[in-house]
């Protein structure tokens, strides 16, 4: 299928005929911030940086029901755990940037191994089409392109929408992608001067971003080497341990798992978790293999920069979206921290 | 006439070369425009990076509980009181602390700054009251008293009120503020419009605590939201457990709270945390005359009684 | 009778009493031998003194589905510990004025210092507390129902 012009005033017509099938989630504003939400029309946003936390959310609820159970001799299913209904919406997501959909593939690799695959998170997933949209603007803190992505990046994506001004470019990927687009209304074939001011784009995106890290020493070294590295001892000093980093970031999927009880009835609930709270690793037996900050703090960035490349064939476990960077509260910035591993 | 960080780094430069302290607890400048880091600096060269402007939201005095060294800490009104209060709470001994004492015309809230700017700021001058903010084709200016944070305000106590060296000459004290004034507007609505009020206040909270870990209060081993046997509330952002963590959390810094605001500018969701340990701040000084960390004399109001306490809701 | 007249009519609260070891629940003791009667709707728990009291015991009284908390100990002086209802009394106050001030309905959440020897006034408190309690209805606003989240 061949890439496709949709003029920005056409939006709404777009939208409308995706409604019969899909719900359709594009960037809103929500107070001061930008937020994937359900439209119906064309009014949303193209012009902005990104959404303000990440949208894991949409796959990944912050609190998520897992089952109900109840030992009510007198009702219905006394002692048998009732799946929570799971018959995800199909929808398409539009708008969403290349960082996060790779960040996606990622949690894809991680929420499947060789013998079970995440329900919850899969048929979410396998229900949803995302449309990128690549990044005219890169923001100051992205430093996507030195972690295997960028602001046009394909990975993850069913399709990647190019902004050239009053009109978008549509390039299918998937076969999901062209099944959306095939169905759309609106679309005309795109021509070619739309195709180099699409690769113009690129381009000129990838060559705004001036912010770059540098990870091939650490994927050189040796785990040890890394651990025991003398800089792990002045980062930590000003962390709070708050869980801010490992909410806003898209690639951050530690959960917990608790049955909250009412009674005679109850429900399993899954919630995100951050391995910054010193109860993350905290034993039954009173010990904790991460007493204090430092622990923590190493082993954040040690996950993200060391351990998921060993166990992920080399993908690296950020994609250089910058959240953190800018909602840290007492600045600790990955990027001068992956320097020092680097270093 | 030296200004704040000139006088900060030279102050010290003095204490870590003259072995007086181990470490001189400040701010070094954001990696981005409008932010600072607290700062640990340990030898006269680290000294150099210590800086003070209006971005400083955070309370360094959440650094000290459980430290054994000693430490000097560069401290605004309000920080210089949590010292106080930590040292009458036994965190911290007097003699481990040098407060470097820094009288402070208030901090800048972000939010405030990026509501009036959303375009991407590369560069951040300060001077003469005016926020100069730079992007890659713009150049525009704020007042900075239309984005100072809330509480700095209506702030009580500019001046720290204990400390062993001053930075700078104090500054004239706030005069004529009501603190209280938008509480006692809401405190005169019916009770569903209240409950409306505090419900829609903590919505998009995500249970990330970061306003408990910016809060020098919060220093106990084990949290109540951490404690299982039994458990107060649940992990889940559902609103019932919001509401229970952010009234505990309030009533646990009753009496202590010095109103530094580092828990509304830790924030990610920028919720207005302050409104519930402002209700008890309020109680506090209007039934025991009680403001928090202003001597190492005094007494927290909830570890004393008084025979005449008012008590005409008991029946 | 009127739709809410039934509804408040029908509706049997559960408050849960926190009583002082030893005035308080000697005065309920005492209540009880005289046989004095009150309404059925409180559940006591046994506390040793109101300087035991947490706020965390009355949110969690509320998000666990009481529709009323009672609190009662020994009158200032009179207390068995010397003080601890002293420094309860400063507790009370600041948690009373929070949760009200955070929508709590008036009549969900009583105080009272009630002594061995006062068996009538423990019942005519009670009565107190239940009616107050039954006018607020059922509790809504505090209470954890099943976990809320999609």
């Amino acid at each position: 299928m061949a890439e496709m012009i949709l003029k920005k005033s056409d939006l709404a017509e777009f939208v409308k005929s995706l409604l019969s099938d899909y719900q359709v989630l594009a960037p809103v504003k929500d107070g001061r911030h930008v937020n994937f939400a359900p439209v119906e029309d064309g009014e949303f946003l193209l012009d902005f940086q990104n959404t303000f936390l990440s949208p894991k959310h949409l796959f990944f609820p912050q609190s998520e029901k897992m089952f109900e159970f109840s030992t009510d001799k007198a009702g219905e299913g006394a002692f048998i755990l009732k799946e929570v209904e799971k018959n995800p919406q199909p929808r398409v997501i539009f708008g969403l940037r290349p960082c996060d959909a790779k960040a996606f593939q990622i949690l894809d690799k991680i929420f499947r191994n060789d013998q079970y695959a995440d329900p919850y998170w899969f048929n979410k997933r396998e229900a949803t089409v995302l449309i990128g949209l690549g990044c005219n603007h890169p923001c100051p803190t992205c430093f996507c392109t030195s972690v295997n992505c960028g602001p046009f990046h394909e990975e993850g994506l069913d399709a990647l929408a190019f902004d050239l001004g009053d009109r978008l470019l549509l390039r299918p990927l998937t076969e999901k992608g062209r099944k959306v687009l095939d169905q759309a209304k609106g679309l005309k074939p795109a021509d070619d001067q739309a195709g180099e001011k699409a690769a113009a784009l690129k381009d000129e995106a990838e060559k705004a971003i001036t912010s770059k890290v540098f990870t091939d020493q650490i994927a050189r070294r040796s785990v040890m080497e890394l651990f025991e590295a003398a800089h792990w001892d002045r980062v930590h000093e000003s962390c709070l341990n708050c869980g801010t980093c490992t909410y806003v970031c898209p690639t951050c999927h530690c959960f917990d798992i608790q049955d909250e009880v009412a009674g005679i009835v109850g429900d399993r609930v899954r919630n995100w978790d951050t391995c910054m709270s010193w109860l993350f690793t905290m034993h039954g037996s009173g010990h904790n293999p991460r007493p204090g900050k430092k622990e923590r703090v190493r082993q954040r960035f040690m996950h993200k920069f060391k351990y998921i490349p060993i166990k992920r064939d080399g993908e690296i476990g950020c994609v250089g979206c910058g959240r953190c960077i800018n909602l840290c509260p007492v600045n600790i910035d990955v990027r001068d921290v992956v320097r020092d591993m680097n270093a | 006439m030296k200004t704040r960080t000139e006088k900060i780094r030279e102050t010290a430069k003095r204490l870590l070369s003259e072995g007086k302290v181990d470490v001189v607890l400040g701010y070094r400048a954001g990696t981005i425009p409008l932010r600072t880091a607290p700062y640990f600096a340990r030898t006269v060269e680290e000294a150099e990076n210590l800086i003070w402007n209006s971005h400083c939201r955070i309370n360094l005095a959440n650094f000290l509980p459980r430290r054994q060294e000693r430490v000097a800490v560069t401290a605004k009104g309000c920080d210089a009181r949590n010292i106080v209060n930590h040292i009458i709470e036994n965190q911290i001994r007097r003699d481990q602390v040098y407060i470097i004492g820094v009288p402070c015309e208030g901090m800048v809230d972000l939010d405030l700054v990026l509501e009036k700017e959303s375009r991407p700021i590369q560069e951040v001058i300060e001077s003469n009251g005016q926020l100069t903010l730079k992007g890659p084709d713009f150049s525009t200016s704020l007042d900075k008293a239309e984005v100072l944070r809330q509480n700095c305000l209506t702030c009580a106590h500019r001046n720290p009120t204990v400390y062993d060296e001053l930075a700078v000459d104090q500054v004239p004290e706030l005069e004529g503020v009501d603190r209280y004034a938008d509480l006692k507007e809401l405190l005169a609505k019916s009770d569903a419009d209240r409950y409306a009020y505090f419900q829609e206040l903590v919505k998009d909270c995500i249970r990330c605590y970061a306003c408990r870990d910016a809060c020098p209060l919060c220093y106990c081993q084990v949290c109540f939201v951490d404690e299982a046997m039994p458990q107060w509330l649940g992990k889940s952002i559902d609103p019932a457990d919001v509401m229970t963590y952010h009234l505990l959390r309030a009533f646990h810094c009753a009496g202590r709270c010095t109103d530094c605001g580092a828990c509304e500018s830790a924030c990610p969701m920028g919720i207005k945390v302050r409104q519930f340990t402002r209700l008890l701040e309020k109680d506090v000084k209007e039934l025991y005359g009680y403001e928090a960390g202003l001597s190492l004399e005094a007494k927290p109001p909830l570890t004393v009684y008084r025979p005449d306490d008012p008590q005409e809701f008991i029946k | 009778m009127t739709e809410e007249q039934k509804k408040t009519e029908e509706f049997e609260p559960k408050i849960i009493a926190f009583l002082c070891n030893w005035c308080s629940y000697g005065g309920a003791d005492l209540a009880g031998v005289s046989r004095l009667q009150y309404p059925p709707n409180i559940r006591v728990i046994r506390i040793p003194c109101t300087g035991r009291m947490s706020p965390k015991f009355i949110l969690q009284a509320f998000r666990r589905g009481a529709d009323g908390v009672w609190v009662s100990g020994c009158h200032p002086g009179d207390c068995h510990y010397i003080a601890g209802n002293l420094y309860a009394r400063r507790k009370f106050t600041l948690l009373n004025n929070l949760l009200h001030s955070v929508g709590l309905e008036p009549g969900r959440l009583h105080f009272s210092w009630v002594s061995s020897a006062e068996g009538e006034k423990f019942a005519t408190v009670a009565k107190e507390v239940i009616a107050a309690v039954k006018a607020a209805g059922p509790n809504s606003r505090f209470v954890k129902s099943r976990i809320e989240v999609a």
